[in-house]
This record gives structure tokens, C-alpha cells and sequence, in this order.
């Protein structure tokens, strides 16, 4: 049994670390909030550093890495609550990877890996809330071997940045995956902000030229949210680990009838039930990412379970980690309610808690554990 | 022991729902039902509505002009504007400020105040909190050093809601710094537009303003704003928590609201989903017992036996209440809760006629869904104003414990 990380691990977790530290910091967070949510550069760079890649084979110019390495990745991210979404990308690309015709990857892999392309997942459906398995779109043949689809496809994040799409639509009656390109005839955007502060956009397909990733949509889509999945509970750990230092070095420093606040027992126990929540998540963080590459049925039961006990983690740690600054925790100008946002808004990111309750409800077994 | 209003207070009921329909504006209802942004107009028009009918003190003693009704009125009064859809009064003027100037003032100081409070005339402010008094709110700074027939006050007062808006400002003040900080204490009232008043806005998580610093730099106020003595102004201020109002409890607002969530929950097509349905039958149960407990408070109160001196439980589960009944709005719109379009969270809002047609509108089109996160946010504020939860349970546990 080994939890360590290696030395090339360790490597790729510090000069993410030392990206955020230094040229992300909540100043430049904060303008990019202002201008709309999403910054081309700061994504440009993130690229430059190879991530945009981890998941893209060395055969089609990426780093050819893995779960565990895209854990530590989000997780620094998630630590600056960095609002340009990697995870799309890593979902996107491992997606491709995984099922995408030759062609496919040879068009899009290369340029995903190196940054000039960002493609995005466009899933949300009004009718489907978070189940995977209810899609209106269509799609059609088309002349020449492309395809035309239609549908409409909301929050996509970056959606009105994003270079391309991977859009499920039904195809024959079963669900298929397509890319579509922004900037094609058919496609028009209309983006807004989203609670986090991060960027997002309404897409609608009419009958748009797209190009088919995958017949095999529904096994494909699920591995593609598993991911998500996996960078969703890797993002949030890290977090809510920066929203709970936040906190005990606001508790130590701040003083009420002559103590620091740090000093009362209620709230010594309320600060230890954050840590409880906080390394609960990251036990599920790893776990999820451990379990990224078995077969579906366990990999799905399990990516339900971390992302139930995320959910739970995420609320708890958010909503005290508010309660214990008073006042402060609901303005603006503190940073710590910007993560207050971001926890929140990753609860119903891929699934919230109560969903994928009922996905492990579901598909419990007589016995549990760690190992199956 | 009788579940029952009285026929008298059945009564009082129908003509206050009647009256309340003929007068309660209905845009304002609307607006209210939605949990839309709200104007000062909103605000202090409602007040002056109330005003001219002597509703707005409504819990004021006969003597100054109050109507004379029982707590069961009262309560029965709240329940009735609430459910219409009338926005909550805002009580810095008739709740707080009015009862401690007509126990501690003099007859001078009742004739210049209280007719613009009662009225609604005149919008006051609350000058409590301070950056470094918060829940200990005795070792507050702001000072007021007495000069001649004027004091000169020097400071700065935080969390002043609704502060843009105000006329006049209540203060707790340091006039001493000997002995105990509580007994150094006086209460003060000014005008806001004195000289050296400076109210600057605090944005608030989700982006409202609702909240404001107020800065006093040499501000000169008349000695004749003092209330009462010098020095006892604390005593003052918890003469006023001593009241045991039932309306900290919110229930009448939290059953409006979870009326709301329903309505919600089937538009998002979650109420055929036992899971988030029994979410909402627990909240439902709490509403209930809440309620059981503030109808307990008022007939303890209407008896005059066994007085149930328990505020603080109704202010804590109240207060998580209402965070509960916000979380579940925004749960039950999921994703739809996450566009963030500030101009969906004003009245009138018709989406963005520019944007081709599937795309114009709230995401999803149901607008209603704008309010729903930054709602669920800005609630996040009940467990720590008013007295935080937790100096609420050490209190209660104190009445418990000893």
C-alpha cells in the first residue's frame, strides 16, 4: 500500500504550486473576473506548462500521463480556485483518447495537447438535470461522411471561449459523441458568468457540421463525467484545504473579549469536524483517481461514492468556513467567500450529492469497502 | 389546552388580510414572492402605508400611539403581512431605536422622534458593530468626548444595514473608559447628514449592497441627542433584547418561502423525486415545530404563566431554517442555479432581446432560478447576525446549565 507520490509527482504538484503562487494570485483572479471570467493567457500558459496535454498520448504530442498526475494538478488549481477549466480539457482529451476514431485524434489530440485548441464538453440539457443517459439533441448524416446537429446545450463552461465542443447527440435513435467547432455555420453562443465567477455559455446547434467521436456515446460519456469526476474532487480538496487555512489563520489573529476566537472550544471542535470533512475528501479524492481506469461498473459505483462524500465535505467546510469568520465571510472583498463560491458551485458540478446518493443507492452490494 | 385562535382573533385576522389585500401594492408583492431586488421606494413607501394606517408601531405601548394589541396580534399581524407578500419592516426606527427613546427619553426627545418613526418618514440606522466589536460588542471604540452643549463623536460603526438609505442613526458611543467597558457606554442619536458622516458601501458576497461603514470624523451632535444617562446606554440596548418577540423566529416568512421551494421543486421536476422530496418534508417538520414552539411563547405570554424565556432557541433554529430553506431552492434548480445575470434579479427583466431566440432569456427559462445561489449566499449571514449561533447557545446553555 502506498500513498506517496513520486519525485516526478512531487515535481509536477510543486510547478503547479509555484504557477499559482506566483502568477495567479486573487488579484489577477479578481480582474479576471471582471473582464467576464476567462482569461485565453492564463489558459496559454497552463498550456505552456504541458498540462493541457497530461492526458494526450506522447504519440499525439502530449505528456501521456495519468489519474494520479492529474489529481495533483487540479488540486493546485483548486488551491488558487483558478477560473480556467483544465478539467475540460483533461475530460475532453481522455475522452477522445479513449474512444475517438483514429481520425478524430489525429485532428484534434496534437492541438488540444499543445493549447491552440480548447475543446469543452457541452452536455447540460434542460430535461436531464444530471442524468447522462437523457439527450435531445440530433444528430444526421450528412453529405461527405460529416454530420449535422441540433440542439441546444446550456453552462458549458468556457462555452462562448472554448474552440470546439464534444457534444453528445442521438444518432439513430442511440447516443453518440460529435465534435463540433465554435466558430462553424450553426453554432451560436451567449455567455454570462457563473456563480463561482468563472465563465460559461448557452450553446445552440442548428444543424452545425460535426464531426463523430464515438457511436459507443453513453460508455463514453460516463467515462468522460468519471473524469470530470475525479478532477472535481481533486480541485475541491485542494480547495477547501486553502479555505481552512484561511480560516485558522483568521481565528488566530482575530480577537474577541481579549482572546483570539481560536481559543474557544466550540469552535476548536467545529475546526476539527472541517479537518474530519477535509481529509475524508481527500481520501476519496485519491480513491477516485485510483479507480479512474477499472471497469465501468466498479468505476462507477466508485467515482458516486468519492463524489458523495465531496459533496458532503464541500458544504461543511464552505458553509463553516464562513460561519467561523462572522461578518467578514460574507463580503466580497474577503477572498475566503470567493472559495465559499467555488465549493458550492463544484457540489453541483458532474452531479450533486443527493444524485449520486442514488447512483450508490442504486447499486450497492451485499458488502463494501475499499477493495471490492 | 386549545390549538385555537379565539373568534376575536379570528376576526382581527380577516380585517388585517383585507386590509393588507387592499393596500399592499402588488408589484411590491410580486417582487417580495419572487425575492426580487428591493428599492428604498419599495422599502419606505411600504413603511409610509403602514405609517398612515399606525400599523408601523405596531408593538409600541397605547401611550405612544401603539394600537394596543395583544402578542397574539401582533403575531397574527405578521403572519398576515408576510404571507401576502409585504417585504418585512425594517425596524431600526419602530422596533429598536423607538422603545428604548420612550422608556429612557424625555418628553422633549419623544415629541421630535417618534412621530417620524412612527410614520415612516424617517428611515434610522443602526451604529452597533465595529471592525473590532463584534460579538463582544462592549469593548466597542467609537467615542463621543463631551464639548460644551455638543459631543464630538469619532469612529467607525460597521454592518449599518440599510445604512445608504438612512435618515437619522442610533449609536452606541464610549463616553468612559473607566471601569468596565460595558459601563463606559453611552446612546446617542444623530443626523446623518452631519458634517463628518461618511456611509461607504460593504458589496456583499453575492454582489448586493445591503450593508455599509459608516465613518464619524469629528462629527459635532447636539448633548440634547443623548437618551437618557450618560454611561448606561448599555443597559439601554439590552433593554431592548429583553422583549420577547416572536418574530426572530421568521416562521411566517419561512412557511411563504417553503411554499415557494415547492413550487420550485416541481417546475424543476425534482418533487417526483423521493430523495429531494423528503429533504423538504424534513424542512417542513421543522417549520411546524418552530412554530408549535413561538404559538408556546405567546400563550406563555398571554397567560402571564410559566414565561418561556427562550429567544435564543427561536433565533438559532429560525436562522437555520431559513439557510436550509435557501439551500434546497438552489439544489432543486441544480444546474440551472449557476448563471450568474445580475439584470435577471431585478423586476421587469424580459432577457436579452439582442441574443438569437433559444438563447434569449434566463438559461433553462425559468428566471425565478437567477435569485436562487445568491440567495442560498447571502442567507449564510442569519447564523452570524443578530447575536452569532454560537454566543446563542452559550447563552441558552447558560439557562440550562447555570
Amino acid at each position: 500500500m502506498d500513498f506517496n507520490f513520486s519525485d516526478d509527482q512531487q515535481q509536477l504538484r510543486d510547478a503547479v504550486a509555484k504557477w499559482v503562487d506566483k502568477g495567479y494570485d486573487f488579484e489577477r483572479r479578481k480582474k479576471i473576473v471582471a473582464a467576464g471570467g476567462f482569461d485565453r493567457a492564463a489558459y496559454d500558459e497552463l498550456a505552456d506548462l504541458g498540462l493541457a496535454g497530461l492526458y494526450v498520448s506522447e504519440e499525439h504530442g502530449g505528456l501521456g500521463l495519468g489519474p494520479i498526475e492529474a489529481m495533483v494538478v487540479m488540486e493546485e488549481l483548486g488551491r488558487g480556485i483558478v477560473l480556467e477549466p483544465l478539467a475540460q480539457t483533461l475530460v475532453t482529451s481522455a475522452a477522445i483518447g479513449a474512444f475517438g476514431t483514429p481520425e478524430v485524434q489525429a485532428a484534434w489530440l496534437p492541438r488540444i495537447a499543445s493549447g491552440e485548441a480548447l475543446v469543452v464538453l457541452a452536455q447540460q440539457e434542460r430535461k436531464a438535470r444530471y442524468r447522462l443517459d437523457v439527450c435531445a439533441a440530433q444528430a444526421s448524416a450528412a453529405p461527405g461522411g460529416a454530420y449535422a446537429l441540433t440542439g441546444l446545450k446550456n453552462v458549458v463552461p468556457a462555452g462562448d471561449q472554448a474552440d470546439a465542443f464534444v457534444v453528445p447527440a442521438q444518432l439513430d435513435g442511440k447516443l453518440a459523441l460529435f465534435l463540433v467547432e465554435r466558430g462553424a455555420a450553426g453554432v451560436a453562443t451567449r455567455g454570462y458568468p457563473t456563480q463561482d465567477e468563472s465563465r460559461a455559455a448557452d450553446v445552440q446547434f442548428d444543424s452545425a457540421p460535426a464531426a463523430l467521436v464515438t457511436t459507443d456515446g453513453l460508455a463514453a460519456l460516463r467515462y468522460a463525467v468519471d473524469v470530470g469526476i475525479a478532477c472535481a474532487c481533486a480541485t475541491g480538496t485542494g480547495a477547501m484545504d486553502k479555505t481552512l487555512a484561511l480560516t485558522t489563520e483568521y481565528m488566530n489573529q482575530r480577537k474577541q473579549f481579549g482572546v483570539t476566537i481560536a481559543s474557544f472550544q466550540a469552535l476548536r471542535h467545529r475546526v476539527a469536524d472541517m479537518k474530519m470533512q477535509l481529509e475524508l475528501a481527500r481520501s476519496m479524492s485519491y480513491y477516485a483517481s485510483l479507480k479512474l481506469g477499472t471497469p465501468e461498473a466498479e468505476r462507477r459505483l466508485a467515482l458516486s461514492s468519492a463524489k458523495v462524500q465531496l459533496g458532503q465535505s464541500l458544504r461543511y467546510v464552505g458553509q463553516q468556513s464562513v460561519q467561523l469568520h462572522g461578518g467578514i465571510g460574507v463580503t466580497d472583498e474577503y477572498a475566503g467567500s470567493h472559495y465559499f463560491k467555488v465549493l458550492t458551485q463544484l457540489e453541483m458540478t458532474w452531479g450533486d450529492t443527493l444524485h449520486h446518493l442514488g447512483e450508490v443507492s442504486d447499486h450497492m452490494q451485499d458488502t463494501a469497502g475499499v477493495f471490492v | 389546552m386549545e390549538l385555537a385562535f379565539t373568534p376575536e382573533e379570528q376576526q382581527f385576522r380577516e380585517e388585517v388580510r383585507a386590509w393588507v389585500a387592499a393596500n399592499l401594492p402588488k408589484d411590491l408583492a410580486r417582487k417580495v414572492h419572487d425575492d426580487l431586488d428591493l428599492t428604498r421606494d419599495d422599502l419606505q413607501g411600504w413603511a409610509r402605508i403602514l405609517g398612515k394606517k399606525g400599523w408601523l408601531a405596531y408593538g409600541w405601548p397605547v401611550e405612544f400611539g401603539g394600537p394596543g394589541w395583544t402578542a397574539v396580534q401582533r403575531h397574527i399581524f405578521e403572519e398576515e403581512t408576510t404571507r401576502a407578500g409585504a417585504p418585512g419592516i425594517v425596524p431600526f426606527g419602530p422596533v429598536m431605536v423607538a422603545p428604548v427613546i420612550q422608556a429612557f427619553g424625555t418628553p422633549e426627545q419623544h415629541q421630535r422622534f417618534l412621530p417620524g418613526i412612527a410614520s415612516g418618514e424617517v428611515w434610522w440606522s443602526q451604529g452597533y458593530s465595529e471592525p473590532g466589536a463584534g460579538s463582544d460588542l462592549a469593548s466597542l471604540k467609537t467615542r463621543a468626548e463631551r464639548q460644551g452643549d455638543k459631543y464630538i463623536i469619532n469612529g467607525q460603526k460597521t454592518w449599518t444595514t440599510l445604512g445608504q438609505h438612512g435618515d437619522w442613526m442610533f449609536n452606541l458611543v464610549r463616553t468612559s473608559n473607566e471601569g468596565k467597558p460595558q459601563t463606559g457606554i453611552s446612546f446617542i442619536v444623530l443626523d446623518m447628514k452631519s458634517p463628518g458622516v461618511t456611509v461607504r458601501p460593504i458589496k456583499m458576497l453575492e454582489g448586493g449592497h445591503e450593508v455599509n461603514d459608516v465613518f464619524f470624523d469629528n462629527v459635532e451632535v447636539p448633548a440634547e441627542n443623548l437618551i437618557g444617562e450618560e454611561n448606561k446606554g448599555w443597559t439601554y440596548a439590552k433593554h431592548l433584547l429583553s422583549h420577547e418577540r416572536t418574530n426572530i423566529a421568521g416562521v411566517a416568512r419561512s412557511k411563504r418561502e417553503l411554499a415557494r421551494l415547492k413550487r420550485i421543486a416541481k417546475a424543476e421536476g425534482v418533487w417526483d423525486d423521493p430523495r429531494f422530496r423528503d429533504q423538504i418534508a424534513l424542512l417542513e417538520v421543522d417549520i411546524v415545530a418552530l412554530e408549535m414552539l413561538v404559538l408556546r411563547v405567546l400563550s406563555a405570554a398571554t397567560s402571564g404563566k410559566n414565561s418561556l424565556d427562550i429567544a435564543g432557541l427561536l433565533k438559532i433554529k429560525g436562522s437555520e431554517i431559513q439557510q436550509r430553506y435557501a439551500e434546497l431552492m438552489m439544489l432543486a434548480a441544480g444546474p440551472y442555479s449557476l448563471p450568474f445575470i445580475e439584470e435577471a434579479m431585478a423586476a421587469g427583466w424580459q432577457g436579452d432581446q439582442a441574443v438569437a431566440a433559444a438563447l434569449r432569456g434566463f438559461p433553462g427559462g425559468s428566471t425565478g432560478n437567477a435569485v436562487l445561489a445568491p440567495s442560498y449566499f447571502n442567507m449564510r449571514k442569519t447564523t452570524i447576525y443578530g447575536g452569532s449561533n454560537e454566543v446563542q447557545r452559550t447563552i441558552v446553555a447558560q439557562t440550562v446549565l447555570g
